[in-house]
Protein backbone atom coordinates (compact mmCIF):
# COMPACT_ATOMS: atom_id res chain seq x y z
CA UNK A 1 0.00 0.00 0.00
CA UNK A 2 2.99 2.37 0.90
CA UNK A 3 4.72 4.56 -1.86
CA UNK A 4 8.11 5.17 -1.84
CA UNK A 5 9.76 8.30 -3.31
CA UNK A 6 12.98 7.69 -5.22
CA UNK A 7 15.42 7.78 -2.59
CA UNK A 8 12.68 8.23 0.61
CA UNK A 9 11.55 5.96 3.24
CA UNK A 10 7.97 4.18 2.05
CA UNK A 11 5.03 6.26 3.51
CA UNK A 12 1.20 5.69 3.83
CA UNK A 13 -1.86 7.70 3.75
CA UNK A 14 -3.79 9.24 7.10
CA UNK A 15 -4.79 6.13 9.34
CA UNK A 16 -8.42 5.53 8.50
CA UNK A 17 -9.46 5.33 12.21
CA UNK A 18 -13.05 4.92 11.00
CA UNK A 19 -12.53 1.51 9.32
CA UNK A 20 -10.04 0.49 11.91
CA UNK A 21 -12.27 0.68 15.19
CA UNK A 22 -15.17 -1.31 13.62
CA UNK A 23 -13.23 -3.88 12.81
CA UNK A 24 -11.42 -3.98 16.14
CA UNK A 25 -14.66 -3.97 18.12
CA UNK A 26 -16.33 -6.09 15.47
CA UNK A 27 -13.15 -8.40 16.04
CA UNK A 28 -13.42 -8.45 19.75
CA UNK A 29 -17.20 -9.52 19.75
CA UNK A 30 -19.05 -5.88 20.25
CA UNK A 31 -22.03 -5.82 17.48
CA UNK A 32 -22.61 -2.09 17.22
CA UNK A 33 -19.77 -0.95 16.00
CA UNK A 34 -19.84 3.15 16.83
CA UNK A 35 -21.44 5.66 14.45
CA UNK A 36 -18.78 8.37 14.40
CA UNK A 37 -20.74 11.98 13.42
CA UNK A 38 -21.37 12.60 9.86
CA UNK A 39 -22.41 16.25 8.75
CA UNK A 40 -22.66 17.06 4.86
CA UNK A 41 -23.27 20.87 5.91
CA UNK A 42 -20.44 22.83 7.81
CA UNK A 43 -21.25 26.21 9.71
CA UNK A 44 -18.23 28.95 9.16
CA UNK A 45 -17.99 32.26 10.67
CA UNK A 46 -15.37 34.20 9.37
CA UNK A 47 -12.76 36.54 11.87
CA UNK A 48 -14.59 39.77 12.78
CA UNK A 49 -11.34 41.88 13.48
CA UNK A 50 -7.55 40.94 12.49
CA UNK A 51 -6.29 37.87 15.01
CA UNK A 52 -3.63 40.57 16.61
CA UNK A 53 -6.84 42.32 18.20
CA UNK A 54 -8.48 39.21 19.00
CA UNK A 55 -9.48 37.35 22.18
CA UNK A 56 -8.09 33.97 21.54
CA UNK A 57 -9.81 30.79 23.18
CA UNK A 58 -8.78 27.30 24.10
CA UNK A 59 -10.68 24.42 24.59
CA UNK A 60 -8.89 20.51 25.38
CA UNK A 61 -9.94 17.25 26.36
CA UNK A 62 -7.61 16.81 28.70
CA UNK A 63 -8.16 16.21 32.25
CA UNK A 64 -6.62 17.97 35.61
CA UNK A 65 -4.41 15.72 37.08
CA UNK A 66 -5.68 14.47 40.46
CA UNK A 67 -3.46 11.84 42.50
CA UNK A 68 -6.65 10.27 43.58
CA UNK A 69 -8.02 9.09 40.38
CA UNK A 70 -5.01 6.29 39.81
CA UNK A 71 -2.24 6.40 37.31
CA UNK A 72 -2.50 9.04 34.86
CA UNK A 73 0.85 8.91 33.17
CA UNK A 74 3.31 9.47 31.58
CA UNK A 75 3.15 6.05 30.15
CA UNK A 76 -0.52 5.14 32.20
CA UNK A 77 -2.67 2.61 30.40
CA UNK A 78 -6.41 3.58 29.57
CA UNK A 79 -7.76 5.09 33.02
CA UNK A 80 -11.18 5.31 32.75
CA UNK A 81 -11.35 6.76 36.67
CA UNK A 82 -9.65 9.87 35.27
CA UNK A 83 -12.85 10.49 33.12
CA UNK A 84 -15.12 13.91 33.51
CA UNK A 85 -18.70 14.43 32.50
CA UNK A 86 -19.01 18.24 32.91
CA UNK A 87 -17.25 20.88 31.35
CA UNK A 88 -14.44 22.75 33.57
CA UNK A 89 -12.58 26.40 33.29
CA UNK A 90 -9.73 27.38 34.73
CA UNK A 91 -7.17 30.35 34.57
CA UNK A 92 -4.99 30.50 31.75
CA UNK A 93 -2.27 32.50 33.69
CA UNK A 94 -0.93 29.49 35.29
CA UNK A 95 0.23 26.51 33.11
CA UNK A 96 -1.82 23.13 34.48
CA UNK A 97 -1.02 20.27 34.73
CA UNK A 98 -3.23 18.26 32.29
CA UNK A 99 -3.17 14.56 31.23
CA UNK A 100 -4.67 12.22 29.08
CA UNK A 101 -5.36 8.96 30.59
CA UNK A 102 -8.55 8.74 30.33
CA UNK A 103 -8.60 9.02 26.00
CA UNK A 104 -7.66 6.40 23.79
CA UNK A 105 -3.97 7.54 22.38
CA UNK A 106 -1.49 5.73 20.63
CA UNK A 107 -0.02 3.86 23.60
CA UNK A 108 2.19 2.05 21.75
CA UNK A 109 4.68 4.99 20.10
CA UNK A 110 3.54 7.53 22.54
CA UNK A 111 4.39 7.97 26.23
CA UNK A 112 2.33 11.22 26.79
CA UNK A 113 5.33 13.37 28.86
CA UNK A 114 5.25 16.41 27.18
CA UNK A 115 2.09 18.13 28.18
CA UNK A 116 2.77 20.69 25.22
CA UNK A 117 2.34 17.96 22.43
CA UNK A 118 -1.89 18.20 23.76
CA UNK A 119 -2.25 21.49 25.13
CA UNK A 120 -0.69 24.37 23.17
CA UNK A 121 -0.95 26.77 25.96
CA UNK A 122 2.90 27.64 25.82
CA UNK A 123 2.91 28.20 22.10
CA UNK A 124 -0.10 30.26 22.67
CA UNK A 125 1.37 32.26 25.06
CA UNK A 126 4.50 33.05 22.72
CA UNK A 127 2.26 34.08 20.37
CA UNK A 128 0.33 36.67 22.71
CA UNK A 129 3.72 37.72 23.68
CA UNK A 130 5.08 38.68 19.75
CA UNK A 131 1.05 40.21 19.20
CA UNK A 132 0.46 37.41 16.60
CA UNK A 133 -2.87 36.91 18.43
CA UNK A 134 -4.43 40.17 20.79
CA UNK A 135 -4.57 38.01 23.96
CA UNK A 136 -5.38 34.73 25.16
CA UNK A 137 -8.72 33.79 27.05
CA UNK A 138 -9.13 34.44 30.74
CA UNK A 139 -9.44 30.32 31.31
CA UNK A 140 -9.24 27.54 28.95
CA UNK A 141 -12.07 25.58 28.74
CA UNK A 142 -11.46 21.35 29.37
CA UNK A 143 -14.25 19.38 27.17
CA UNK A 144 -15.79 15.57 28.18
CA UNK A 145 -15.23 13.00 26.09
CA UNK A 146 -18.50 11.62 25.91
CA UNK A 147 -19.55 8.43 23.66
CA UNK A 148 -23.15 10.22 23.59
CA UNK A 149 -23.34 12.64 21.01
CA UNK A 150 -26.41 13.68 22.05
CA UNK A 151 -24.76 14.71 25.59
CA UNK A 152 -22.00 16.46 23.27
CA UNK A 153 -24.18 18.47 21.37
CA UNK A 154 -27.19 18.87 24.25
CA UNK A 155 -25.44 19.81 27.00
CA UNK A 156 -21.44 20.07 26.63
CA UNK A 157 -22.17 22.25 23.52
CA UNK A 158 -24.10 25.18 24.71
CA UNK A 159 -22.05 25.11 27.97
CA UNK A 160 -18.92 25.65 26.15
CA UNK A 161 -20.59 28.49 23.89
CA UNK A 162 -21.59 30.21 26.67
CA UNK A 163 -18.18 30.05 29.00
CA UNK A 164 -16.47 31.10 25.23
CA UNK A 165 -19.17 34.09 25.36
CA UNK A 166 -18.55 35.26 28.95
CA UNK A 167 -14.65 35.34 28.25
CA UNK A 168 -15.33 37.21 25.66
CA UNK A 169 -13.69 35.20 22.68
CA UNK A 170 -13.51 35.73 19.23
CA UNK A 171 -12.08 33.17 18.16
CA UNK A 172 -11.39 29.37 19.67
CA UNK A 173 -8.71 26.82 19.24
CA UNK A 174 -9.78 23.35 19.92
CA UNK A 175 -7.64 19.98 20.46
CA UNK A 176 -9.08 16.86 20.39
CA UNK A 177 -6.75 13.61 21.33
CA UNK B 1 -14.35 18.48 20.14
CA UNK B 2 -15.50 18.66 16.11
CA UNK B 3 -19.01 19.04 17.24
CA UNK B 4 -18.29 21.47 19.78
CA UNK B 5 -16.28 23.43 16.69
CA UNK B 6 -19.13 23.08 14.74
CA UNK B 7 -21.65 24.61 17.70
CA UNK B 8 -19.03 27.60 17.96
CA UNK B 9 -19.16 27.99 14.33
CA UNK B 10 -22.83 28.20 14.05
CA UNK B 11 -23.37 30.83 16.64
CA UNK B 12 -19.88 32.98 14.94
CA UNK B 13 -16.96 32.08 16.89
CA UNK B 14 -14.94 30.85 14.06
CA UNK B 15 -12.29 27.83 15.37
CA UNK B 16 -9.61 25.93 14.20
CA UNK B 17 -8.92 22.41 15.37
CA UNK B 18 -5.81 20.82 15.89
CA UNK B 19 -5.52 16.81 15.27
CA UNK B 20 -4.28 13.71 14.05
CA UNK B 21 -7.17 11.85 13.14
CA UNK B 22 -7.87 13.07 9.90
CA UNK B 23 -10.74 10.69 8.97
CA UNK B 24 -13.01 11.25 12.05
CA UNK B 25 -12.33 15.18 12.12
CA UNK B 26 -13.36 15.52 8.30
CA UNK B 27 -16.01 13.22 8.69
CA UNK B 28 -17.88 15.26 11.43
CA UNK B 29 -17.26 18.32 9.27
CA UNK B 30 -15.31 21.47 10.54
CA UNK B 31 -14.58 24.95 9.29
CA UNK B 32 -10.83 24.83 9.78
CA UNK B 33 -8.35 21.56 10.51
CA UNK B 34 -4.70 21.54 11.66
CA UNK B 35 -3.80 17.94 10.85
CA UNK B 36 -0.56 16.27 12.29
CA UNK B 37 -0.15 13.06 10.26
CA UNK B 38 1.61 11.43 14.42
CA UNK B 39 0.07 8.97 16.28
CA UNK B 40 -3.35 10.46 18.60
CA UNK B 41 -1.98 12.43 21.37
CA UNK B 42 0.46 14.48 19.41
CA UNK B 43 -2.28 17.07 18.08
CA UNK B 44 0.20 19.75 18.94
CA UNK B 45 3.33 18.51 17.90
CA UNK B 46 6.19 16.18 18.33
CA UNK B 47 7.17 15.49 21.92
CA UNK B 48 10.02 17.82 23.10
CA UNK B 49 10.10 19.65 19.74
CA UNK B 50 9.29 22.81 20.41
CA UNK B 51 9.70 23.93 17.37
CA UNK B 52 7.04 21.35 15.71
CA UNK B 53 4.84 22.98 18.62
CA UNK B 54 5.54 26.51 17.24
CA UNK B 55 5.04 26.01 13.80
CA UNK B 56 1.59 23.88 14.08
CA UNK B 57 0.01 26.46 16.46
CA UNK B 58 1.54 29.04 14.09
CA UNK B 59 -0.40 27.14 11.15
CA UNK B 60 -3.50 26.66 13.45
CA UNK B 61 -3.44 31.02 13.72
CA UNK B 62 -2.59 31.35 10.29
CA UNK B 63 -5.73 29.40 9.24
CA UNK B 64 -7.57 31.45 11.00
CA UNK B 65 -7.38 34.13 9.17
CA UNK B 66 -6.80 32.44 5.36
CA UNK B 67 -9.28 29.96 5.37
CA UNK B 68 -12.34 31.57 3.24
CA UNK B 69 -14.68 28.48 3.56
CA UNK B 70 -15.28 25.62 5.39
CA UNK B 71 -13.75 21.98 5.45
CA UNK B 72 -10.08 23.80 4.94
CA UNK B 73 -7.64 21.01 5.97
CA UNK B 74 -4.03 22.18 6.25
CA UNK B 75 -1.45 19.11 6.71
CA UNK B 76 1.68 20.15 8.88
CA UNK B 77 5.25 18.88 7.66
CA UNK B 78 5.76 16.40 10.95
CA UNK B 79 6.52 12.50 10.36
CA UNK B 80 6.83 10.46 13.61
CA UNK B 81 9.94 8.45 12.38
CA UNK B 82 11.68 6.93 9.33
CA UNK B 83 9.10 5.09 8.30
CA UNK B 84 5.06 4.80 8.55
CA UNK B 85 5.12 1.55 10.13
CA UNK B 86 3.66 2.81 13.47
CA UNK B 87 0.54 3.18 11.58
CA UNK B 88 -0.24 -0.43 11.61
CA UNK B 89 -0.49 -0.72 15.55
CA UNK B 90 -3.22 1.36 16.36
CA UNK B 91 -6.48 -0.75 17.27
CA UNK B 92 -4.62 -3.49 15.88
CA UNK B 93 -6.73 -6.85 15.39
CA UNK B 94 -4.67 -9.70 17.87
CA UNK B 95 -4.34 -12.90 16.24
CA UNK B 96 -4.12 -14.49 19.20
CA UNK B 97 -7.66 -14.94 20.61
CA UNK B 98 -6.74 -14.95 24.14
CA UNK B 99 -4.93 -11.88 24.06
CA UNK B 100 -8.18 -10.55 22.37
CA UNK B 101 -10.39 -11.57 25.10
CA UNK B 102 -8.12 -10.21 28.08
CA UNK B 103 -8.49 -6.62 26.07
CA UNK B 104 -12.33 -7.36 25.59
CA UNK B 105 -12.25 -7.67 29.75
CA UNK B 106 -9.80 -4.79 30.25
CA UNK B 107 -12.30 -2.78 28.25
CA UNK B 108 -15.54 -3.93 29.61
CA UNK B 109 -13.81 -2.98 32.87
CA UNK B 110 -12.91 0.55 32.07
CA UNK B 111 -16.73 0.76 30.48
CA UNK B 112 -17.58 -0.26 34.00
CA UNK B 113 -15.62 2.36 35.51
CA UNK B 114 -16.23 5.16 33.30
CA UNK B 115 -20.28 4.48 33.68
CA UNK B 116 -19.81 4.73 37.50
CA UNK B 117 -18.21 7.98 36.82
CA UNK B 118 -20.89 9.28 35.01
CA UNK B 119 -23.38 8.59 37.77
CA UNK B 120 -21.32 10.52 40.15
CA UNK B 121 -21.26 13.66 37.68
CA UNK B 122 -25.23 13.38 37.44
CA UNK B 123 -25.89 13.42 41.03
Amino acid sequence: MGERGAEGPERTGPIPYVERSRAYYLAQGYGNPYNWAFHEDVPFAPLAKPLAESRVALLTTAAEYDPALGDQGPWAAYNASAKFYRVYSRPTDVIPDLRISHIGYDRVHTSAEDMNTWFPLAALREAEDSGRIGEIGPRFHGLPTNRSQRTTIEQDAPEALARCREDGAEAAILVPN
Amino acid sequence: MSLIARHLEANGIPTVIMGCARDIVERCGVARFIWSDLPLGNSCGRPFDVGSQRTILGMALDLLESARAPRTTVQTPYRWGLDDAWKDDFWRVDEDPERMARQRAEFDRQKAIAAERRKEAEC
